[in-house]
């Protein structure tokens, strides 16, 4: 399934990336090749030797939605900076200015560091001239936004995981008392008729049991970055019952799916950040609905294991 | 009510330094050798934390090329037939299917609503009770299964997002009966 989801995935960010772009080359919505009139005053007196020049730059609302074929909405007028140099004259725009689409994805593409210029054809004088910019053509915009995400994401997963390193190596020490001390032991002799239904695999008085009870509570009381640790300390413990260690076992999947459901009493860190006390409101719309779908999760889980396809596949049945 | 949710804040502020503490404490009274366990326990973190990487690089990466390449408005405007028909706003269904994916993106979603509809539209409400009550289905299996080298996820995936769309529309209809 993951296999099909993944595959899917991908293909399909392609085809939308390889329509949208189509569809832009078809409309021409970047106006590639087609100088844009412009305005460009020179508030110092025009120097024709001096490289690099002070200047404003408007564009003319109806010039805007004739060049483009998109009202601008506010008027247009930003500064800049008039560079010459062998190749030319280019008008670069200042740094964090703020122009509409889809002019804002044509400086975005071939921009460095905020650099956004064009190529500037017209008589500079001093004070204000009549002129055109030609930007370098943009193409293939989603397709490249796809490749660009691709690798920011593969960066943000190092990212993440690296950032567990902490968390993890904390609570793989204070289990690791645990067990040596016994508690463990009591907590999973006290819960141990609650869960053993839920994960009949796992023998009477397994460690395995105690992580998992642990990993739950975290989830309950919005403890995410425990919970985390606790449910992949619950997953090793698992896999050492497990026969083949590439296939998830069904207390595996069971595990992970009353994970996936998350039981939350306390709103998500995240959630409270973002909505400050109006969670308040939401608590029992969220208690409701995260019970209930536990609830699923945990038929979900049983009916499925019992599908010809996944029972086959079961590790601990062959 | 209030006073049930003011014992769950206090017992989830409590549990962490509880746990922290009483752990060791306990372990000394039993006469463990709490440093030396703590260490061999701990020396683990690094190894897990890295073995889950090409899981983590490979679910992250395609979710956020789906995410770039626009197939999310696509597929919002194509349900939008269905969703009315069993009584779903098609503006929450962004945040569904996000849901899954992403924690960052669907607590963008949050965000985005907030600034179009208002904190207290019932848009937000049901937004937020689904970003509250499910988890990011695919950030759990790839780190669960990845930290133990778990490849064939078998019914994980099937499990996950049916609980998942059941708490997506139950969400919505939770928030319409209690605030609708």
């Amino acid at each position: 399934m993951l296999n099909y989801i993944w595959g899917g995935l991908i293909v399909v960010s392609l085809l939308f990336a390889l329509v949208s772009d189509i569809r832009d080359f078809t409309l021409d919505t970047y106006a590639n090749g087609r100088p844009l009139p412009v305005t460009v005053s020179v508030p110092d007196a025009y120097d024709a030797e001096a490289r690099l020049q002070r200047a404003t730059v408007e564009i003319a609302a109806q010039d805007y939605l004739a060049h483009f074929n998109v009202e601008p909405g506010a008027p247009l007028a930003y500064s800049a900076e008039l560079i010459q140099s062998q190749q030319g004259r280019q008008l670069r725009f200042a740094e964090g200015i703020s122009v509409p689409e889809p002019l804002a994805t044509i400086c975005n593409m071939h921009s460095r560091d905020d650099d956004c210029r064009a190529t500037l054809a017209g008589t500079p004088t001093s004070g204000a001239f009549a002129a055109t910019l030609a930007f370098s053509p943009v193409r293939w915009v989603k397709m490249n936004a796809i490749a660009g995400a691709a690798l920011d994401f593969a960066e943000t997963a190092v990212t993440i995981a690296l950032g567990l390193i902490g968390g993890l190596a904390l609570w793989m020490g204070l289990l690791k008392i645990a067990e040596a001390s016994g508690i463990l032991y009591s907590l999973i002799r006290v819960t141990q008729p609650l869960l053993r239904p839920l994960f009949p695999e796992v023998p009477r008085d397994h460690p395995a049991l105690g992580m998992i009870v642990l990993n739950l509570t975290a989830n309950m009381l919005g403890l995410g970055n425990a919970a985390t640790p606790l449910g992949i300390k619950a997953m090793q413990e698992l896999q050492t019952l497990n026969p083949v260690p590439d296939t998830a076992t069904n207390p595996m999947v069971m595990l992970l799916a009353m994970n996936t459901a998350s039981v939350q009493l306390v709103p998500p860190v995240l959630l409270v950040a973002i909505m400050g006390l109006h969670v308040n409101e939401l608590f029992f719309s969220i208690l409701i609905t995260t019970a209930l779908s536990l609830v699923v999760a945990i038929a979900a889980a049983k009916l499925l294991g019992r599908l010809k396809t996944y029972r086959q596949t079961n590790p601990e049945a062959a | 009510m209030d006073i049930v949710r003011l014992v769950i804040d206090y017992v989830s502020a409590l549990v962490l330094p509880a746990i922290i503490v009483g752990f060791p404490l306990y372990g000394m009274m039993r006469k463990v050798r709490v440093y030396e366990e703590f260490v061999e326990g701990a020396k683990e973190g690094f190894n897990v934390a890295v073995m889950i990487i090409p899981y983590l690089i490979a679910i992250l990466f395609a979710i956020g090329m789906f995410r770039a390449s626009g197939a999310l408005e696509f597929v919002t405007s194509g349900l939008r037939p269905i969703l009315d028909v069993i009584g779903i706003p098609a503006e929450v269904l962004p945040m569904g299917i996000i849901r899954p994916l992403t924690g960052s993106g669907s607590a963008a979603i949050v965000l985005d609503m907030i600034g179009v509809y208002g904190e207290d539209s019932i848009l937000v409400k049901m937004a937020a009770t689904m970003f509250g009550s499910t988890e990011t289905t695919f950030y759990v299996i790839a780190v669960y299964f990845g930290a133990v080298n778990i490849r064939k996820t078998r019914h994980a995936v099937p499990a996950g997002l049916i609980a998942d769309i059941f708490a997506m529309l139950l969400a919505v209809y939770v928030v319409l009966i209690l605030f609708g």
